[in-house]
């Protein structure tokens, strides 16, 4: 395990720069490139203000603000899947002809997630100050909470890659997968806002509490709750646990499966 | 691609540098006889799975000394580049035992791990951080590289305008710099038209030092007669003669000439 983790670190720089090339690839040949980047979560949030201020007619900048940083989070986790889920299985080349620790190519589609998640703070920062939303130092609960984000992601991004090697039809149902997480979440809604009865049920959510955190943190500049973080890390940290257990046990079996 | 999987040693000559005893290997690919949703759902509530076990090594047992260049032949489906693979830890043997003293480099494809819609030279850096190298290495050695692919400006072009024997230049290149102890190649020597083609060969051989072993995958026979000391031939996953390459290669020339004229007599 030991050397395992020593040829992982001794091949950082390759994860940073396969992310990189995977990102460029994505966006190559578009008349913006890279800006896209910035544009496409620049164009969502419009979209959004468009639906809430404009044919909603309210303005109420709280919510169009709780939806953007909500929806920019949970696009980490959601690229993070999609990229996940064919890591293994699109990098069949690499892994039949080149000895390395598998275990890359998950967290390079996590690091590809997280490269398109770094724009949108600098958008969601822009929006913040156009809508004169509260600041207080218990904004700075962000930074724990995407890094546990970031380990979450990390997590379901090993899992999923490893499961879609003996089960090809989980890329199928992806696309579903997240679209219920996404309406299941306090995304489109405030947790507040939510009847205790449905409630109770959201501690089966791994992201509920991540998102709720989120949004009390740098939309209304108030500390989590106690239990949203313990929920949040303690998912993450099962997740991760998980999927890299799955993963390393099953690693050696990838070249004679692909 | 290349992949240096440890750091290099210093080795003296006829040490072993790779041990396989016994070894094994067995594949299981399942098959559906109708490959339908019905089909499935009905074996599913059988329990049955239809598998097909194809064992691509059987009882292969060699030493491979520093020093040595060994020549592996065989007809399509041998078992040639199994066995690379498993030597190289890219594929566990099913049963048997492989031991590898000091660094391995495999150059089983060309281009693994190249992004086409970047320039050759970010794919220069890509191809040989994952072959292990370090930024720094990779930069001490990217005006070599570059001179030996001998690709001028259109290094700065994206990969998907290559012509395939650009890509193939490019590749060998970026997998030439790289020094391992032990450095297993598979068929890449049949790439790029014929000068580029002398000019990896001339490559390898001067990659035939007394501390480094070579392990070579070809079907050009002449070339494995000129770069090897030593010759293995592998037919339907066994090992069927080890010696000089002279005699091997003219063991197996006789065994191929004669399954020909078998079979051709079949069509009379």
């Amino acid at each position: 395990m030991r050397a395992y983790m020593g040829s992982l670190w001794a091949r950082r720089t390759f994860i940073s720069e396969f992310s990189r090339s995977e990102l460029r690839e994505q966006n190559y040949g578009s008349l913006f490139g890279q800006l896209w980047l910035i544009l496409n979560p620049l164009l969502l949030s419009g979209v959004y203000f468009l639906l809430i201020n404009v044919i909603g007619g309210k303005s109420d900048s709280a919510r169009f603000a709780h939806l953007t940083a909500s929806l920019f989070l949970f696009y980490l986790i959601a690229n993070s899947l999609t990229g996940g889920v064919k890591a293994i299985t699109s990098g069949q080349r690499l892994i039949l002809n080149t000895s390395f620790p598998r275990i890359m190519l998950p967290i390079s589609a996590t690091v590809v997630a997280l490269f398109r998640f770094v724009p949108t703070l600098v958008v969601f920062f822009g929006i913040h100050i156009i809508l004169r939303l509260p600041y207080s130092w218990q904004m700075l609960w962000a930074l724990p909470i995407i890094l546990i984000a970031i380990v979450m992601s990390l997590g379901m991004a090993i899992l999923i890659s490893c499961i879609n090697v003996y089960f090809r039809d989980i890329s199928s149902m992806l696309p579903y997968l997240t679209r219920s997480l996404l309406y299941l979440s306090p995304i489109l809604y405030e947790a507040a806002h939510m009847s205790v009865r449905i409630k109770k049920f959201e501690i089966a959510n791994p992201i509920f509490y991540l998102l709720d955190s989120w949004s009390r943190v740098v939309v209304h500049a108030e500390a989590p709750s106690a239990k949203g973080l313990i929920h949040a890390s303690v998912f993450a940290i099962s997740i991760f646990s998980l999927g890299t257990y799955f993963f390393l046990s099953r690693e050696r079996d990838f070249a004679v499966r692909l | 691609m290349i992949s240096l999987s440890d750091y290099n040693h210093a080795h003296s000559a006829n040490s072993i540098a790779v041990s396989v005893k016994d070894l094994g290997l067995t594949y299981t690919t399942s098959i559906d006889k109708k490959p339908t949703l019905k089909a499935r759902l009905k074996s599913l509530g059988r329990g049955k799975k239809f598998t097909r076990t194809v064992r691509a090594l059987s009882d292969v047992s060699i030493d491979v000394h520093y020093g040595t260049v060994l020549g592996i032949i065989g007809s399509n489906g041998a078992g040639k580049s199994s066995l690379m693979r498993v030597i190289s830890g890219i594929v566990p043997p099913s049963q048997g035992r492989v031991e590898v003293f000091g660094s391995v480099s495999t150059l089983l494809a060309l281009g693994v791990g190249f992004n086409p819609a970047m320039t050759g030279r970010d794919n220069v850096y890509l191809g040989g951080l994952a072959a292990g190298m370090s930024r720094n290495e990779i930069d001490a050695n990217f005006q070599a590289i570059a001179e030996f692919s001998e690709l001028g400006e259109a290094i700065d072009a994206p990969m998907r305008t290559y012509s395939s024997g650009m890509y193939a230049r490019l590749a060998f290149s970026v997998a030439a710099v790289v020094e391992p102890d032990i450095l297993i190649i598979d068929e890449a020597l049949s790439t790029g038209d014929a000068k580029f083609k002398e000019k990896s060969l001339n490559r390898i051989k001067e990659l035939r030092t007394a501390d480094r072993a070579l392990i070579l995958v070809s079907h050009a026979l002449a070339t494995i007669e000129d770069i090897c000391n030593e010759v293995i031939w592998l037919n339907n996953g066994k090992l069927m003669a080890r010696g000089k390459p002279t005699e091997v290669i003219a063991a197996y020339r006789e065994f191929v000439d004669a399954r020909k004229s078998a079979s051709s007599d079949e069509d009379v």
